[in-house]
């Protein structure tokens, strides 16, 4: 009996280990989209497409500085910057002429942009798909348990969630600029009367918000291939995520993806035919208790 | 609303000004390639039309067939059934193509081959590898130039009855190709082993991008071997994450020792893969594909894997079934290739005519690291002949039933 | 104001019937095809219509009735052997079903919130449809359905999915101008006031997402007839966007402003395709473009231009 709960509390936590390790990336890309979302009141469709922007940024740069570790490193921090280049010419271009109109219309432009970003990415980096190769020093697994095997990388991924975490925080609570894109969120009028420019926080906040997409791209590019078609995975669970979490809420996209990285990888040790339903079958189960999500949000 | 309806139909009339004026008769032998030139599958799907255009750009610089060159166009299917089937109908309704080649998507080609038989346009299957596109629903305008799984089942269940596994498990892609792999090896191999014993089963959808959960699943079990199930876009992936996680229980998977598999993951792909292929171009070392490798490379500047020989046997059998049939007549093209034998990079093959199989060698083997090049190779290389691994005429006749 | 057509509009109707009817003669076989799909989808457009523009509801996953319909109608043909109207029939009663049961639970909420549950509730219906392999054929979704050999050819089916289509607009459009259809109008302007008069908005709205995911779902089955298969993306929701922009170029104002939006988007998906395969790349320019220059789709923008002139030329008359 013991030997039976051994082995049972053994593939229980070795889910849980590898559901919070999706986690991370999940939060970092959905703490984005919440961040856009509350302040700007954007559902930014093409988050999706910038994170994949991000992982082929992240393949293009780590091939320029010749793969591997070095490789890796220098991906991690310009691509998210590459990416939050092309989402401050799209907002300058495109978006801050919308504010004023439906959000309905927003909704759709971000639909539009994510169209072109996708078709934008074949065009330059072609169909095949791409890999990028994990970093010398997280190649290998640890052994959990007998059996059990975690690979490092996920070790790293488990790591940088919490550091994403509190980063985050201190932005929105501590910087100046996190202070003004609250107020913004609450009332954007207001925040315009005492004289900030109230554009200018928008393009902030939203140039921010792609560029953490484009950092959960990096973060996911060693362990699956870099293909098309990864943006629309990822917009589907994100949108969830902040939904689910509480719109404009960073800790409700942290609490968000938990759930959600959770309930799929247990899901799929419970049940692995359906195990990817139980995800939306907790964002609908919260979504019928507290419509507006799990915390309070910016609406 | 009035005004509103005038407008609409003003727009659609004017619309019927770009319908085109009838199309004169056809200087070119149309060929239409529906296949998947977005994603992971297109590391198999590039060779194909590569492989098609070497051999056709040779019959074109000879004149052609029958004095018209080949022509073909592509259209992109993204992997999806539903995009492949209305490429197709464009292809032949509008595009009005002598022949049809295509997919990489077992589900898409038994669409295609649905609509093919409907519209009486021959289709060549050139990568799909589910059984049934030639045995139960095969019909007379289909011809499968590649393996299917009931073939490939038999040549590895061959191979894994003699190893001393008893624990499977089977996991793979949750569509038609992944099922019926998995189906044509565990069905022979039960029936050459019946000590084998199947533990369970993991499918997990198509395209899907992270294995460790699944993963770490299986290994819980503690099968002895694993039958992995996973298509043209699951194959590299998974490779990945066995590495990634270390994956000690040795496992198959059809096509793991393809370079196609191989070669995108340089010296990282895992060591000790089974699996079995239809062609790879560092073995047999004869010079019929010493000379095909060498055109290929000087063409493309890379390897040729095995999409390149379906193609390729593709572009002849087209062109010499017309030049048989003496004309562009669908119905005596194939009448004429029925049991037609053609020379390739691999010897003679032949399309048998009961069932338009493509009669091509298969090899199993184990991967492993290859000084000579920058990715790993196939070790330990067994040769199955194709008529020891191709179900019978009768057989073939039993499930079109 | 005239309440009924003059006769101009009437002949000019009756000219376009008339030559809707006679397109398969003298059109090829796959523009008989296309022009059957424009049906399918502008009646999915107008269905959609229904709910968002009439009724003010923000209906972000309208395709789930749509992919629901299309579902039912195939497996009731290939997994039971019921006459074929029972088949074409169910489609549009299960997606009915379906609305019904989500709209209750999506109902008391309002504007985006009903946008996101019903997101949420859509794309489970989803996953369950595309996961479930033995039923539904999963991610190979279902294909060469039969059909009864008078609808199964081409030109069949144009005449089927044409006399339905007629129908259900026709349908749609007494129900728009029915006093129900002005109250669901006056919903949308202002839900509190309307509520204030006595209305139940609540039964409204529910009443008008049935009528809506009934003929989305009458639009899935159509296509099932037109294409003989069934496939998960009819649930995903980026096509439930797409039939969102469908009504946005053609006009959501306007009862056939979706009709004429499907036309546009179906036309320039196959011919673009047949130039680049860069096809999302023009769509999204296009929509851009739309949404800046266009915003009441091309049908509000073509209004807006010749009302004035109407106004000078009667003026002159009189």
């Amino acid at each position: 009996m013991d030997a039976v709960w051994a082995v049972f509390s053994q593939k229980v936590l070795s889910q849980i280990l590898i559901g919070l390790s999706r986690t991370t990336i999940l939060f970092i890309v959905s703490s984005g989209m919440s961040l856009i979302l509350g302040v700007l009141r954007i559902p930014n469709v093409a988050h999706g497409s910038l994170y994949m922007i991000g992982a082929f940024l992240a393949y293009s740069v780590s091939r320029i500085f010749g793969g591997g570790a070095q490789g890796f490193w220098m991906a991690l921090l310009l691509a998210p910057l590459g990416v939050a280049l092309l989402s401050l010419i799209a907002e300058r271009l495109l978006f801050q002429h919308l504010y004023k109109r439906e959000h309905l219309m927003l909704l759709l432009l971000t639909f539009a942009l994510s169209l072109i970003l996708g078709d934008l990415t074949k065009l330059v980096w072609g169909a095949e798909y791409k890999s990028v190769p994990v970093p010398q020093v997280f190649q290998g697994f640890v052994t959990i348990f007998s059996g059990f095997t975690l690979p490092l990388y996920n070790l790293f991924l488990l790591a940088v969630g919490p550091v994403a975490a509190v980063l985050l925080w201190l932005f929105v609570n501590k910087t100046k600029m996190g202070k003004i894109s609250r107020a913004a969120a609450v009332d954007r009028e207001m925040v315009g009367a005492v004289g900030i420019n109230v554009s200018l926080v928008f393009a902030v906040v939203f140039v921010i918000g792609c560029l953490l997409a484009g950092l959960g791209g990096v973060l996911v590019a060693p362990t699956v291939s870099v293909t098309l078609g990864m943006d629309h995975t990822l917009i589907m669970e994100a949108f969830l995520i902040v939904i689910m979490g509480g719109l404009g809420n960073i800790w409700g996209a942290l609490i968000g993806a938990l759930i959600f990285g959770l309930s799929q990888s247990l899901g799929i040790m419970i049940w692995p035919q359906f195990g990817i339903i139980f995800p939306y079958l907790a964002v609908v189960i919260v979504l019928m208790i507290k419509p507006t999500g799990l915390l309070k949000s910016t609406w | 609303m009035k005004k509103s309806l005038l407008l609409v139909l003003g727009l659609f009339l004017l619309g019927g000004l770009f319908l085109p004026v009838a199309a004169p008769a056809a200087q070119t032998l149309k060929v239409g390639i529906v296949d998947t030139y977005t994603g992971p599958a297109t590391a198999f799907t590039l060779d194909v039309l590569d492989g098609f255009k070497l051999a056709a750009d040779k019959i074109n610089a000879k004149g052609g067939v029958l004095g018209k060159k080949i022509e073909y166009l592509t259209r992109d299917d993204k992997f999806k059934p539903d995009i492949g089937l209305n490429m197709a109908k464009e292809l032949v309704l509008k595009g009005e193509v002598d022949v049809l080649m295509g997919t990489i998507n077992s589900a898409t080609a038994l669409a295609i081959s649905d609509f093919a038989k409907a519209e009486k346009v021959p289709f060549f299957v050139t990568f799909s590898k589910s059984d049934k596109i030639n045995m139960q629903k095969g019909h007379r305008y289909v011809f499968m130039m590649t393996e299917h799984t009931e073939m490939a089942g038999r040549a590895a269940a061959d191979a894994l009855a003699k190893k001393p596994y008893l624990k499977y498990w089977i996991a793979g892609d949750d569509y038609e190709y992944g099922h019926s792999i998995a189906n044509g090896v565990w069905k022979h191999l039960q029936k050459l082993n019946p000590k084998v014993k199947l533990v369970g089963e993991t499918w997990w959808k198509v395209g899907e991008a992270d294995f460790t959960p699944y993963i770490t699943q299986i290994l819980a079990a503690k099968p002895d071997f694993v039958i992995v199930a996973t298509g043209g876009s699951g194959m590299v992936n998974f490779q990945k994450a066995a590495k990634a996680t270390g994956f000690k229980v040795p496992f198959y998977q059809h096509t793991a020792i393809e370079t196609s598999t191989l070669a995108p993951q340089g010296k990282n792909a895992p060591v000790g893969v089974y699996g079995t292929a239809n062609y790879l171009f560092y073995y047999p070392n004869s010079p019929e594909n010493k000379a095909f490798v060498e055109e290929f490379n000087k063409a493309y500047k890379r390897y040729p894997k095995v999409g390149a020989l379906y193609g390729y046997m593709t572009a002849n059998f087209i062109a010499e079934g017309f030049k048989k049939a003496g004309k562009i007549d669908k119905e005596k093209f194939v009448d004429g290739i029925e049991g037609m034998s053609i020379a390739s990079p691999v010897g003679s093959l032949a399309i048998r005519a009961c069932d338009h199989q493509l009669e091509l060698p298969m090899y199993f083997g184990v991967t492993r690291p290859d000084p000579k090049y920058d990715f790993l190779t196939a070790g330990d290389i067994q040769v199955v002949p194709a008529k020891d691994y191709m179900p019978t005429c009768d057989e073939v006749k039993a499930a079109r039933k | 104001m005239n309440k009924g057509f003059s006769l101009g509009v009437w002949g000019a109707g009756i000219a376009a019937l008339a030559a809707l009817f006679l397109l398969p003669a003298f059109l090829p076989r796959f523009y008989v095809y296309l022009i059957s799909l424009m049906f399918v989808y502008g009646l999915l457009a107008t269905s959609l219509n229904v709910v968002l523009g009439y009724g003010g509801v923000f209906q972000f996953h309208h395709c789930v009735f749509y992919g629901l319909g299309g579902y039912a109608t195939a497996l009731f043909l290939t997994k039971t052997g019921a006459p074929f109207f029972v088949s074409f029939l169910a489609g549009g009663f299960a997606a009915a079903v379906l609305s019904f049961v989500m709209g209750l639970i999506t109902v008391r909420l309002s504007k985006l919130y009903f946008g996101m549950l019903q997101i949420s509730l859509g794309s489970l219906v989803w996953a369950i449809v595309y996961r479930w392999y033995s039923f539904t054929g999963g991610d190979d979704g279902i294909h060469g359905i039969s059909l009864p050999d008078v609808i199964s050819s081409q030109k069949g089916a144009y005449y089927f999915t044409l006399i339905v289509t007629l129908v259900s607009l026709f349908i749609i459009y007494r129900i728009i101008k029915s006093p129900f259809g002005s109250v669901l109008q006056g919903i949308r302007e202002n839900p509190a006031r309307s509520g204030m008069i006595g209305i139940n908005v609540k039964k409204h709205i529910l009443t008008a997402l049935v009528i809506g995911g009934f003929f989305g779902g009458v639009a899935g089955a159509l296509f099932v007839v037109v294409d003989k298969t069934v496939f998960p993306d009819m649930l995903f929701w980026t096509l439930s966007l797409e039939v969102l922009i469908m009504c946005l170029i053609g006009g959501w104002f306007n009862f056939f402003g979706p009709m004429l939006g499907a036309a546009v988007v179906i036309a320039l998906r196959t011919f673009v395709s047949g130039y680049t395969v860069y096809w999302a790349l023009v769509y999204g320019i296009v929509m851009i473009f739309v949404i800046f220059f266009l915003p009441n789709g091309v049908l509000g923008y073509l209004q807006q231009k010749f009302k004035p002139t109407k106004g000078r030329a009667v003026a002159k008359e009189g």
